[in-house]
């Protein structure tokens, strides 16, 4: 952010009431924020190009101030609310989005006084990035982690050999204590990103063609876990790519050790998936230029602020540095320089999904979820079809799109959608007049 | 890992995973290596499909809304101000604009459970909206709803809602000739159909109609025979108008000061053609039912030769055991025929809801204000006011507005129904003017700003 004043006066295009939605930590932040978005509750509000501000009326004597600067985004505000962003902030970007901030007028000094902040901040940060990372060095603690590991690991194999020779026409029955039971030796062994694949397990049993589903993610458990064993012989890429996927963690530096990329990217969706009492925020970015594709994840508890800094349907000039892996997709935001302008991303040809789905599997055969933007494709009730009449089916837990085929209407539109092994999630669809719908 | 044994199939593989590998010649890393292979194999060879879009919906013929418009609409969809939302959809119809489509399912969704809306739906939701009741069974009453398009060939292939439309559309006008186009088709008409197409004579009824809608009593349904005597009692000089008063003279009776009631003992077959519903409702007294029946099927212009009395006093008459009946007879009488006279006398007797609304406009208002300020607040005061068209007049918001604010710290649950109906009704211009009701102001605001977008 040390580019400061001179790019911000690039003029932040207004986001739609989705958009805004989009950045509450969940539905009663939504219903709260569209509670205080009318305009007689707020006084004193104003927008420059990149930031918005306002003082809203509480229960209290003094009004909560808050303040949201654009480019980020990022949220100020003095009520005492731990969810972030709070209902005033979502509020007073709702009253914004609906055109009912007036623009211009003087930031009131409370407002530049956090602005300033926020760029010293900014600067102090720079500076500490800028000294050079720490290269990897195994300590003690990760060689007596790995031997851990490897223990876990190899019993999980013999696990999964008994499972296939005693037969798992029980699974139904037993199924569930068995997972958790080994969910739990496989998170004291270590390796969480194994045991989170077990606990997972308990979704194919809602199938009607449950044994098949099973077979398949043992076999995939099964492959890790060999793969595990047998990384000596494998190519760096697909090694880094098995060792995330057992749970070995990665640090933030050395994520950002790896070189960047800058692109103007399209946000093109995000999907909230709760597990475990967490609430996991997917975001998907497609690069303009580079066309790669990339996920930025974040965690939270049930409730509490999730990542509000990346909204659909905008688009972010930014620096991504991408976690290492063969099929590399996951990703941090490294460096933003603003906003870009925005309009519907570049589509991919619906024909040519399949080929790079394969060049994914190719690098990382685990990889269970992949954003494709397809332009020119036409929604029915359970695919998406191109214009020669090649479908790709939707995941059957989406039901009936039926806001996407409204905005269709029988018509081609470009969709952004999560691929899975089941099938296509739709994301968000960007209608006649290029304004971007959330699914 | 093992190559592969290409023979072998998924099928086979999860079969022998079912049983076990104990029970078959194999071993389980074999079989796990094998799936592994397998699975994403499949994964990364799946090409597309075969698929067919559905066929495109038909071009829009009307203007998209205001983007803070749908906006607005959107967020009254999430829950914010919803009971405005009748008021979104009246005022968006008569400026004719469109929804976003992406509104389009939720709007269809509302109306799946809520009647109320559904009239201005056909025409707010476009082509966009019938395209999709095609797609899916329950949002098919919007094909029953009018859409705006162009006539032509509407009455011969339409859907029923366009052939309403239609019909409503010549009615206002050439009333004989829809009279007549629905006449040469009617044995063909579904009873649906037949009960929606009499209603719409309403519009313009004379006494050409009459000898149609007398046949129409000898209709199959009920609901066709209901609506064709409704619209006859509106007819002074209808057969059926000159049999019930004929009904009414013998069943009552002027007697000294009052009157005298003789309900009928038995609701005879010439009665029920007429419409006389022979079963009361649970609780109520037969004879007492059919009499009531009979008195709101009267034209109300027969009782000032009957008895001699204009309204005014009529309504004052004793009239012994079967008040009530009267009473409710001529209440429903005055709303079935929309007899101003007659409702502002019975007004002035029980101030009913369902009176009101036969009053012009202004009239409701200025009547209502009178018993606001002259009563405490209670439920039927709130009843009452609930059926008073919007904008209320200056006297009755001013009176209203008196009574929130004397209310508010001794009855705070009848306070907050009048603040709620104040903002649904008050003209929204006044947001600036009521700033100690905090809750009403916002209502307005949120009312005056929708209003604007939708101008």
């Amino acid at each position: 952010m040390s580019a400061g004043v001179a790019n911000v006066r690039r003029v932040t295009e207004r986001w739609s009431r989705d958009q805004v939605l989009s950045l509450a930590p969940d539905a009663a932040s939504q219903k709260a924020a569209a509670g205080v978005s009318a305009p007689g509750k707020w006084s004193g509000s104003g927008a420059l190009p990149d930031v918005v501000w306002g003082e809203c009326k509480g229960s209290g004597a003094t009004p909560y101030r808050a303040c949201v600067d654009l480019s980020e985004p990022a949220y100020k505000c003095s009520c005492p609310s731990r969810k972030f962003p709070c209902k005033h902030a979502l509020g007073l970007l709702l009253l914004w989005a609906s055109g009912g901030v007036p623009d211009g007028g003087a930031p009131a000094g409370w407002v530049t006084e956090w602005l300033e902040q926020r760029r010293s901040r900014a600067e102090r940060q720079d500076k500490r990035e800028c000294e050079p990372a720490q290269g990897f060095r195994p300590s003690n603690g990760s060689a007596q982690r790995e031997s851990r590991v490897t223990a876990g690991l190899s019993e999980l194999e013999r696990w999964l050999t008994d499972q296939i020779a005693h037969g798992i026409a029980g699974a139904r029955q037993t199924g569930l204590a068995d997972w958790d039971e080994l969910g739990r030796r496989l998170v004291d062994a270590q390796a969480p990103g194994v045991a989170g694949a077990v606990s997972r397990l308990s979704r194919v049993l809602r199938e009607e063609d449950w044994p098949g589903l099973l077979l398949e993610e043992y076999a995939l458990i099964h492959l890790l876990a060999v793969a595990y064993r047998r990384a000596d012989g494998l190519p760096a890429g697909l090694v880094e790519t098995v060792r995330s996927r057992v749970g070995f963690p990665i640090t933030r530096e050395d994520v950002l050790a790896s070189p960047w990329i800058r692109d103007d990217w399209d946000v093109v969706g995000a999907r909230d998936e709760e597990q475990d009492r967490l609430v996991a925020r997917r975001i998907w970015l497609q690069g303009r230029a580079t066309g790669r594709a990339a996920l930025v994840l974040s965690f939270a508890p049930i409730g509490q602020a999730l990542d509000a800094s990346l909204v659909t349907g905008t688009t972010v000039d930014a620096d991504l540095a991408y976690y290492p892996g063969a099929s590399p997709v996951r990703a941090l935001v490294a460096e933003r320089y603003g906003p870009a302008t925005a309009g519907p991303p570049a589509g991919t040809k619906l024909s040519r999904v399949p080929g790079r789905i394969a060049e994914v599997l190719a690098g990382d055969p685990w990889a269970d979820s992949w954003p494709v933007v397809l332009g020119d494709v036409i929604p029915s009730a359970e695919s998406l079809v191109d214009e020669s009449g090649n479908a790709l089916p939707l995941h059957p837990s989406t039901g009936v799109p039926w806001r996407l085929l409204a905005v269709s209407g029988g018509r081609p539109v470009t969709v952004a959608a999560e691929w899975t092994p089941r099938g296509l999630r739709p994301l968000t669809v960007w209608d006649e007049e290029g304004q971007v719908v959330r699914l | 890992m093992n190559t592969p044994a290409v023979n072998v199939t998924w099928e086979d593989l999860v079969s022998t995973a079912l049983v076990g590998t104990d029970r078959r010649s194999t071993s389980p890393g074999e079989v796990l290596d094998q799936a592994a292979v397998q699975a994403v194999r499949a994964r990364a060879g799946r090409r597309t499909r075969e698929g067919r879009p559905p066929a495109p919906a038909a071009e829009e013929t009307r203007p998209l809304a205001a983007r803070a418009a749908g906006d607005r609409l959107a967020r009254m969809l999430g829950g914010e101000q919803a009971r405005l939302l009748p008021e979104w959809l009246e005022a968006a119809a008569v400026i004719g604009v469109r929804v976003p489509a992406h509104l389009i399912p939720g709007l269809l969704d509302l109306g799946a459970r809520d009647r109320s809306i559904r009239s201005h739906l056909g025409a707010l939701t476009g082509a966009r909206g019938r395209w999709l009741a095609e797609l899916n069974p329950s949002w098919s009453y919007l094909l029953a709803e009018a859409a705006d398009m162009p006539s032509g060939d509407l009455w011969e292939f339409g859907t029923s809602g366009d052939r309403r439309g239609y019909l409503a559309a010549l009615r206002a006008a050439a009333p004989a000739q829809a009279r007549e186009l629905l006449e040469q088709g009617w044995d063909k008409e579904t009873p649906e159909d037949r009960a929606a197409f009499v209603l719409l004579l309403s519009e313009d009824l004379g006494m050409d109609d009459e000898p149609f809608l007398e046949a129409a009593l000898d209709d199959r349904r009920r609901e066709v025979r209901q609506a064709a005597a409704d619209l006859l009692t509106r007819l002074p000089e209808s057969r059926l108008a000159l049999r019930m008063a004929e009904r009414a003279a013998r069943f009552l009776v002027k007697d000294g000061g009052g009157l005298r009631a003789d309900p009928p003992k038995a609701c005879d077959s010439t009665m029920e053609r007429d419409g006389v519903r022979p079963r009361p409702p649970a609780g109520t007294a037969q004879r007492g039912w059919w009499l009531q029946q009979v008195v709101a099927r009267t034209p109300l212009a027969f009782w000032a030769g009957h008895l001699g009395l204009p309204p005014e006093r009529a309504v004052q008459l004793k009239v012994g055991d079967w008040a009530r009946e009267v009473a409710m007879g001529w209440t429903r009488a005055a709303i079935l025929q929309h007899d101003a006279r007659w409702a502002r006398a019975l007004f002035e007797v029980e101030p009913l809801t369902d009176l009101l609304a036969v009053l012009p406009p202004e009239e409701q208002s200025a009547r209502a204000a009178e018993l606001v300020v002259r009563h405490p607040v209670d439920g039927q005061m709130i009843m009452m006011l609930g059926g008073v068209a919007r904008p209320w007049g200056p006297r009755l918001a001013k009176a209203v507005l008196k009574k929130i604010v004397e209310t508010s710290g001794t009855q705070p649950w009848n306070a907050g129904e009048l603040i709620r109906l104040a903002g649904e009704r008050l003209d929204p211009a006044m947001h600036g003017h009521v700033q100690e009701i905090a809750e009403l102001a916002v209502t307005l605001r949120f009312r005056y700003d929708m209003s604007k977008e939708l101008s």
